[in-house]
């Protein structure tokens, strides 16, 4: 009986992942040189995928994901399509604009689309806040840590094994998205992976469908 | 609720009309007349092309499946690519599977109570009596082919589903296409091909999901 109170303390620990130490590199000039892992979009593209949510592991549906995004403006249009060619959601949000075109539910909450184009602009955009510090996770995996203006902690870590990842963390280091790009080589978007730590958890799995440069438009 | 709903409305309509399209329709602006000849179909199956338009795309989004429908009630709509997905209706009971690890699996986002509602309200559309759904208005426009237009009566559709077009060819007497308006920007066509009529169907087409 003693065991169950550790195991729950255990699970609890794990479930909530808090801001890890970084060992930053021995000497300031090795930090200054170290680059930063940048998986984010370098110019306007449009993407289009096949998005998987799971609860628990466990599939609950896919849907078409329609994203596009321009880095340099920070401009991103996205929308939710289910396979018959439903528009159930549609949106676009500018540097500090936010404007819902159609929201049918269950993507009608107030906090969905907000929450939407935060995650989207956590995948494809370099963070808005200044780097805090460079360095090394325990693991070793290279790391560069953003400081947000809402106080938002945002790792971008690379690893050789792990490939590239992203996690938000909030002000008090509490885990709440996780990122990961599961293709190492070609078009890094082909998987995406992004974990939600929310009062329930969940998961969506991206898979590409297509992506092409934004010209002129 | 209402989302899913209107989803199964959305993908049965498009079947609905794949059934009405080889009707003898010579007096096609009588919906008595469709009545009548709706009876004659007891198969059809054809595959389709759906091209996706909406403003953010910048060229339609463009899905491939196959339609299966056997009188009085059992339908297999399901997509090839670029996502595989099944809605099947058998014996009272509809469901819609997603292609997840390379299996298909049941959609686990409910809905089920929904679909059991606007089957209810296609078996009335099965019968040919579009102008006697409260749901919709309907109107025949006859040309050189022959155009249906459904327009949403009731509010619950109101911002979802603007019109619906049906276009049927007077040559081959089959459907042509289908036109779902969302918005001004925003539709859905589909084209029908290798339409087949009154051709057996293997039931397991309706009980096998892979």
């Amino acid at each position: 009986m003693k065991g169950i109170p550790l195991l729950i303390l255990t699970i609890f620990l794990f479930s909530c992942q808090t801001l890890p130490l970084i060992n930053s590199p021995v000497s300031p000039a090795n930090e200054k040189a170290l680059t930063c892992p940048s998986p984010f979009l370098k110019e306007k593209y449009r993407l289009v995928h096949a998005i998987e949510t799971r609860v628990a592991g466990d599939t609950q549906s896919v849907i078409i994901g329609v994203t596009l995004a321009d880095p340099s403006t920070r401009f991103v249009s996205c929308a939710i399509i289910t396979a018959e060619g439903m528009v159930l959601f549609e949106a676009e949000s500018g540097q500090d604009t936010l404007k819902v075109n159609r929201a049918l539910p269950p993507f009608d909450s107030a906090d969905f689309a907000k929450n939407m184009i935060e995650d989207i602009k956590l995948i494809f955009f370099t963070p808005e806040g200044k780097i805090q510090k460079k360095g090394n996770l325990p693991d070793g995996a290279a790391v560069c840590r953003y400081l947000e203006g809402n106080g938002d902690w945002i790792d971008v870590i690379t690893d050789k094994s792990e490939g590239t990842a992203i996690k938000r963390y909030s002000s008090a280091g509490i885990l709440k998205r996780h990122v990961k790009f599961n293709k190492t080589a070609g078009n890094i978007y082909q998987s995406i992976e992004l974990q939600a730590n929310e009062a329930f958890n969940y998961s969506l799995l991206m898979t590409l469908i297509e992506a092409q440069p934004v010209k002129n438009e | 609720m209402r989302t899913r709903c209107n989803l199964y409305i959305f993908v049965c309509i498009i079947g609905i009309f794949l059934v009405l399209g080889p009707l003898n329709y010579a007096g096609a602006n009588d919906f008595e007349q469709l009545r009548k000849d709706s009876v004659k179909i007891k198969t059809i199956q054809a595959h389709f092309v759906q091209k996706k338009s909406m403003k953010i795309l910048s060229r339609p989004l463009i899905s491939e499946g196959r339609f299966y429908y056997v009188a009085p009630d059992s339908f297999r709509w399901e997509y090839f690519k670029p996502l595989r997905s099944i809605v099947i209706a058998y014996k009272n009971n509809t469901k819609r599977y997603i292609a997840s690890g390379g299996k298909m699996v049941e959609d686990k986002t409910g809905g089920a109570q929904a679909m059991k509602i606007v089957l209810n309200e296609v078996a009335g559309w099965m019968s040919g009596k579009f102008d006697q759904n409260p749901s919709f208005a309907a109107t025949i426009n006859e040309g050189a082919n022959t155009r249906i237009t459904l327009t949403p009566a009731e509010k619950s559709m109101t911002g979802m589903i603007e019109k619906i077009e049906i276009t049927l060819s007077k040559k081959t007497a089959t459907v042509q296409s289908v036109k779902i308006t969302e918005s001004s920007n925003n539709f859905t066509q589909i084209n029908f091909d290798n339409v087949e009529i009154n051709k057996a169907i293997n039931p397991s087409v309706f009980q096998d999901a892979q």
